[in-house]
């Protein structure tokens, strides 16, 4: 290598070079007339964007939502024209991304914690009893097909009705069924028109069918005889409905039963004096209920301790084993007197450039104890439970996400490489110290400065890591004697999945809860390693 | 800018002295070794996907050996689905993984280099706050997400549901993070002493930023771009929700469907599929080598 | 000129920025006013990739003769579910989306379906398929497809079909192959897979109403012909034929390869056989416990959103199109599924595979759809496996699993 004393003087020649260059641009950046010129015209479009988006809000009365882009508007004309403001304006941009499409996602979590949203209680009250009452629509069993015309009179639709034996009647939803002669029958025997009243055609129909899907024809004066409706527009049926909802008193009953379902104000659904609810129900708040039942069910208490434990041994050690391989890898090919450095490099990115769900199946297929490659070849047909066995399953998983995990620790290494200097190595080679010293005493420290925030952050990705756990042993293996749904290689966030999704049953407030509750760990963490980079940063 | 010394070192060394296996060895042959190691463990695992992918009908797991039969069949299919247009994936693919790369490039070298070079209030807990922000656990994300780009889409259907440019827009909403982290770690690496200079000299704070900082801290722009790439590309969840006109999803999205069927999945074809989609990864990655760790001239900026 | 670009990108940011923070905010509310009146006379359909192919010149002729667009969206099978029931209550789902029976139960549990009057035609399809698409007596969907496994024989090996499972194990080993029969198992175990066995037990997951529906208050798997099958389980695994270690991937490539001269499979996995040159027959599943054995049936249909504002439109598209026996005729062959409509059918049986799985579906039952299925599965499977390789005693486990199924579903 070059001798010391030559190379600090061509660091000072650069340095020179570099001011000049800086003189240079210096110069030409007194034109500041075209600049502004440019940001006017980029803020017209911004704020013409706005206006029409304000325009848009106004129309439909939202005036929440217009306050806060009127609000955005503003503060982002005020921050580019101010003179002041400068760190605002090279963080806006980001920052308004981040709050939409970032803190909106966290907030909409934190609300749901507080609801009962989920499986049964996805939609609104109004929506609920709609849901209750069509499915409540029961045909009479064994009852006739009517053959149906729709009419209709002064815009209001009227069901003309021709009965198996010939009998033709008309009726409305007002008006219950009553026979008329002087219809037009058709060659099937079919009533098609009354004098009077239009016929619609099926191109009609479809277009004013909500309305008509919405007729129901009393048989009778006797609401116990049932209603016509059609389904089709061309042949009406008979149907008794069992409840019947009460709108003044808010109640619904089921009149077979004789039975009143109230609502009750808390669990947003209709519940009976037994305690029985019709589900579907809705979306209510229901305050802290679900954190009561997050630290209340027995699932989560019972292996509570030992999957938080497993947890954040998981999470460490991946952190620990990717980013030692990677910062290993990445010193090993940053030597430029290594020939083929990048053809090493390409491949070894390769993991990262493929789906990880495709590697996970990849890699359990190669872990099958019977006829796997791992204990076929390497193991000489050995039966070794890789992922059958605890202990065997928490290694085979710390060891799937170290190969799918150590290329993204070997690209952030060695971008972070390039930013220590090369003069600080060969001054120290030449102090006398060995190769390790240098990489331990020096590089590494200078490393972790911009390294250490990805190590904290790559621990909180592992620590919610639903995907590996999934995809490789879906928690398992479990104690089937245990009676609770978690195995030996879930983690906090998976157990959550179980707990929360059970089969197709979708419980987003608890999840919502539990996320919360992580969430809080995570952070806990995490703000306590960034207090030992901290003060990493304010050593060097 | 750059430096001869190491290249000239490379080529003299084995011209002066005879060639000795011993010194070669302890100065690079055992990279080498170490390397030819990991190439193994990187890549024989994906040796299946490529094996399945040439084995139209078979399965990932190929109990009967690796390249058992060799059919070019799967990637013909690739190319042949009306309801599947691979092709397309394809192209959408580099479009909103190329896009979202680059802004978020943009997004975050702007905002670590704030952090970097400014003082002010809130400066720290921000930063914290941007890597503690994605910390949360994304289970409703989805749903979230959804609602959001339905709001959006009542008022600009443009950039809503069903758009790409919403799907670079939710994609963006990461931009900055831990990401702009390592930028910002970076960033403290370039002595203050060249702004200084340069703002002596009368140049504007932009003006410093975009024509001296971001080329001094081209390595790590190149390797946020690169991870935001294969971020951006790998999503699936998202996009899913979001793209909803096949035309217009990603490889992500579309790939998925080959092995998702209820019982008969298609995994040759799948495989095939990404196979091919690893290419322009790779290719991005060749190419913005020569920025990450060309010989740049950050280690002569100190 | 960099400020200027920088600006650029700025503004833009920011444009895009200010009008998403509004609509952000409004997310939420703006979606319970539900779609505009304008999409009235288009229905919207989600359909998979496969079906969709079919689906466009059905909706051709139902466009031309009434009139009504039918929009079809292209969605990934396995994420209909989730996002049919998280989208409708917002008022942006679709009108009708093609489904999976064991969904209805969710469905109608949440409000998002209704039901559909399948009038006089309800004779014309399969009982099975119609009774698996109904909910507490009520039908919501039309049924396009019935889907089940059977015992899938490689002729070469067995000539003629087995009687019992002992005769099935016999001919297995006479061929002399690596495994007398394949079944896909894996380390959490397939009772799916498995429930053909189990059934010929006498011990169904849940027992059922008089109208053959099922009764979620009859927790019939613990009787005493549960626990014969898992002694019989556990001495099947010991004595190898049953192995945690066969997944489907494996179990399939190797009856493909030939290791073995049977497979308990679904119509899926004939095609792939048929290409890797083995002459297939389509057999019953033999009795393990001495009463048919019984595999679940999978039906799928299409159901017609609660908010539907097409509900006319879209009924007479399902009932009139794609519950003709044309249409059926064309998913089956898409899907190799077979119909559920009776003449579509019989026209398909002409195929002796489709013939052979529809005899087995036949004497075959619904997968229960009650939501209470869903909280049997994680404590099934598990314990199956268990016994399997041997970990305890077959009966405790097998007794233990039901009263945890039992305390699950309370």
């Amino acid at each position: 290598m070059t001798h010391p004393g030559t190379e600090r003087d061509e660091a000072q020649v650069r340095e020179s070079k570099r001011s000049r260059q800086a003189a240079r641009i210096a110069e030409a950046a007194s034109a500041g007339v075209k600049t502004l010129l440019v940001k006017i015209f980029l803020l017209g479009i911004v704020d013409a964007i706005s206006v029409y988006a304000l325009f848009v809000l106004l129309l439909r009365a939202d005036w929440v939502v217009f306050g806060a882009v009127l609000l955005v508007t503003l503060i982002v004309n005020w921050i580019y024209f101010s003179k002041q403001k400068l760190p605002a304006k090279y963080l806006t941009p980001g920052l308004i991304f981040l709050l939409i499409f970032q803190i909106f996602v966290v907030g909409y979590s934190g609300y749901i914690a507080f609801t009962n949203y989920g499986t049964g209680h996805n939609s609104t009250k109004q929506d609920a009893i709609n849901a209750l009452i069509v499915s409540s629509q029961q045909r009479v069993p064994d009852s006739a097909t009517y053959k149906l015309t729709v009419v209709e009179q002064l815009g209001n639709y009227s069901f003309l009705v021709t009965e198996p034996d010939g009998t033709v009647s008309l009726g409305g939803t007002d008006a219950p069924l009553r026979p008329v002669t002087d219809a037009t029958l058709d060659a099937t025997g079919k009533a098609v028109a009354l004098p009077g009243y239009a016929s619609l055609k099926f191109n009609d129909i479809v277009g004013n069918q909500e309305k008509i899907a919405a007729l129901s024809v009393p048989l009778s004066d006797d609401p116990n005889d049932g209603t016509l409706r059609t389904p089709d527009g061309s042949k009406a049926y008979l149907y008794l409905s069992d409840l019947v909802y009460d709108e003044a008193a808010g109640t619904m009953t089921d009149t077979k039963a004789n039975t009143v379902y109230a609502d009750n104000g808390k669990t947003g659904s209709f519940v009976a004096a037994d305690g029985t609810e019709l589900l579907p129900g809705w979306k209510v708040e229901v305050g802290l209920a679900n954190f009561a039942k997050a630290f209340g069910s027995e699932s989560i208490r019972g292996p509570l301790i030992s999957v938080t434990l497993w947890t954040f041994a998981f999470a460490f050690l991946s952190v620990l084993t990717t980013f030692g391989l990677g910062l290993f890898l990445a010193i090993v090919f940053n030597d430029l007197r290594m020939r083929g450095r990048n053809v090493y490099r390409v491949v070894l990115i390769l993991p990262y450039a493929f789906p990880a769900f495709l590697s996970a199946l990849v890699w359990a297929g190669m872990l099958n104890p019977q006829f796997g490659f791992v204990n076929q070849v390497l193991f000489g047909g050995a039966d070794i439970p890789w992922l059958t066995n605890e202990w065997l399953a928490k290694f085979s998983i710390i060891f799937v996400n170290l190969w799918l995990g150590f290329p993204y620790m070997f690209l952030v290494c060695t971008g972070a490489l390039q930013s220590i200097p090369d003069e600080i190595q060969e001054a120290a080679t030449v102090d006398g110290a060995r190769p390790f010293q240098v990489f331990r005493l020096i590089k590494l420290p200078l490393l972790l400065v911009s390294v250490a925030p990805l190590l904290i952050s790559s621990f909180a990705f592992n620590f919610n890591n639903f995907n590996l756990i999934y995809m490789l042993t879906n928690g398992g293996p479990r104690d089937v004697t245990a009676g609770v749904n978690v195995g030996s290689t879930d983690i906090l966030i998976s157990m959550v999945y179980k707990v929360a999704f059970v089969g197709a049953n979708r419980d987003y407030g608890l999840a919502s809860a539990f996320s919360i509750i992580i969430f809080l760990l995570v952070a806990l963490v995490s703000v306590i390693s960034f207090k030992q980079t901290k003060a990493l940063e304010e050593l060097n | 800018m750059r430096i001869a010394a190491p290249e000239t070192s490379d080529l003299y060394i084995p011209t002066k002295r005879p060639f000795n296996f011993g010194r070669w060895f302890s100065r690079t042959g055992w990279r080498h070794l170490v390397g030819a190691i990991m190439v193994v463990f990187s890549a024989f695992p994906l040796l299946y996907v490529l094996s399945a992918s040439l084995h139209p009908g078979g399965t990932l797991i190929t109990a009967n050996g690796l390249f058992s039969q060799v059919d070019l069949g799967s990637y013909q299919t690739l190319f042949n689905l009306p309801q599947q247009p691979y092709a397309a994936w394809y192209g959408n693919t580099l479009l909103i993984g190329g896009i979202t790369s680059l802004c978020t490039v943009f997004l975050g070298a702007l905002a670590a280099y704030s952090f970097s070079r400014m003082r002010f209030v809130g400066r720290r807990p921000g930063l914290l706050m941007l890597v503690l922000v994605q910390m949360f656990p994304q289970l409703l994300a989805v749903v979230a997400i959804f609602l959001l780009l339905n709001g959006i889409s009542d008022i600009f259907p443009a950039i809503g549901l069903d758009s790409q440019v919403g799907l670079i827009m939710v994609y963006l909403g990461g931009a900055l993070g831990v990401n702009t982290y390592l930028m910002y770690g970076f960033f403290n690496t370039v002595p203050a002493s060249i702004d200084e200079a340069a703002k002596i000299d009368g140049a504007g704070h932009a003006r410093i930023f975009f024509t001296i900082i971001l080329r001094l801290v081209a390595p790590i722009l190149a390797v946020v771009g690169l991870l935001s790439f294969v971020g951006t590309t790998n999503e699936f969840v998202i996009a899913s929700i979001v793209l909803i006109t096949p035309e217009k999803q990603t490889l992500a999205v579309g790939l998925y469907q080959f092995v998702s069927q209820e019982f008969s999945s298609n995994y040759s074809v799948f495989a095939a599929g990404a196979v091919l989609a690893a290419l322009p990864v790779m290719a991005l990655f060749l190419w913005l080598q020569k920025y990450i760790v060309g010989g740049l001239t950050a280690g002569s900026v100190k | 000129m960099m400020v200027n670009k920088k600006g650029l990108l700025a503004a833009g940011a920011v444009a895009v920025a200010a009008s998403l923070a509004l609509a952000g905010c409004s997310g939420a509310s703006s979606s319970k006013s539900g779609s505009s009146d304008a999409a009235s006379s288009t229905l919207t359909v989600w359909v998979d990739a496969d079906r969709a192919a079919v689906l466009k010149d059905a909706a051709a002729a139902f466009t031309k003769e009434s009139g009504v667009t039918v929009k079809l969206v292209q969605k990934d099978f396995g994420k209909i579910q989730e996002q049919f029931i998280a989208q409708v209550p917002t008022g942006k789902g679709p009108d009708v989306t093609i489904a999976a029976h064991d969904w209805l139960g969710n469905f109608v549990g949440n409000g998002v379906v209704q039901p559909v009057e399948l009038g006089d035609t309800a004779k014309d399809f399969q009982k099975v398929a119609v009774t698996a698409m109904s909910v507490e007596g009520k039908t919501y969907g039309v049924p396009y497809s019935i889907e089940n496994i059977a015992l899938l024989r490689n002729t070469a090996l067995a000539p003629t079909a087995p009687a019992t499972y002992d005769d099935m194990i016999a001919a297995g080993t006479a061929a002399g192959t690596e495994f007398p029969y394949l079944v896909q198992v894996g380390p959490e175990s397939d009772p799916y897979h498995l429930y053909p066995f189990q059934t010929s037990f006498g011990a169904p997951v849940f027992g059922t109403n008089a109208d053959g529906s099922y009764n979620a208050g009859d927790l019939s798997i613990g009787n005493a012909g549960g626990e014969a099958y898992a002694a019989w389980l556990a001495k099947e695994g010991a004595a190898g034929h049953l192995s945690v270690n066969v997944t489907g991937d494996i179990a399939k490539e190797k009856f493909n390869a030939g290791a073995s001269p049977f497979l308990i499979t679904g119509p899926w996995n004939v095609p792939d056989a048929q290409k890797a040159g083995i002459n297939v027959a389509v057999d019953p599943i033999p009795s393990a416990g001495g009463e048919t054995a019984q595999p679940f049936v999978g039906v799928q249909g299409f159901v017609v959103s609660a908010k539907s504002k097409n509900a006319i439109a879209a009924n007479e598209f399902l009932v009139n199109y794609i519950g003709s026996e044309k249409v059926q005729t064309e998913l089956y062959k898409v899907g190799g599924r077979a119909p559920a409509l009776t003449s579509a059918f019989e026209a398909a049986s002409a195929d002796p595979i489709t013939a052979g799985f529809g005899a087995v579906a036949a004497k075959a039952v619904p997968m229960p759809s009650i939501p209470q299925m869903g909280k049997v599965w994680q404590f099934w499977g598990v314990t199956e496996a268990a016994i399997i390789s041997g970990q305890g005693d077959p009966t405790a486990l097998w007794q233990k699993m039901t009263a945890d199924i039992q305390t699950a579903i309370k």
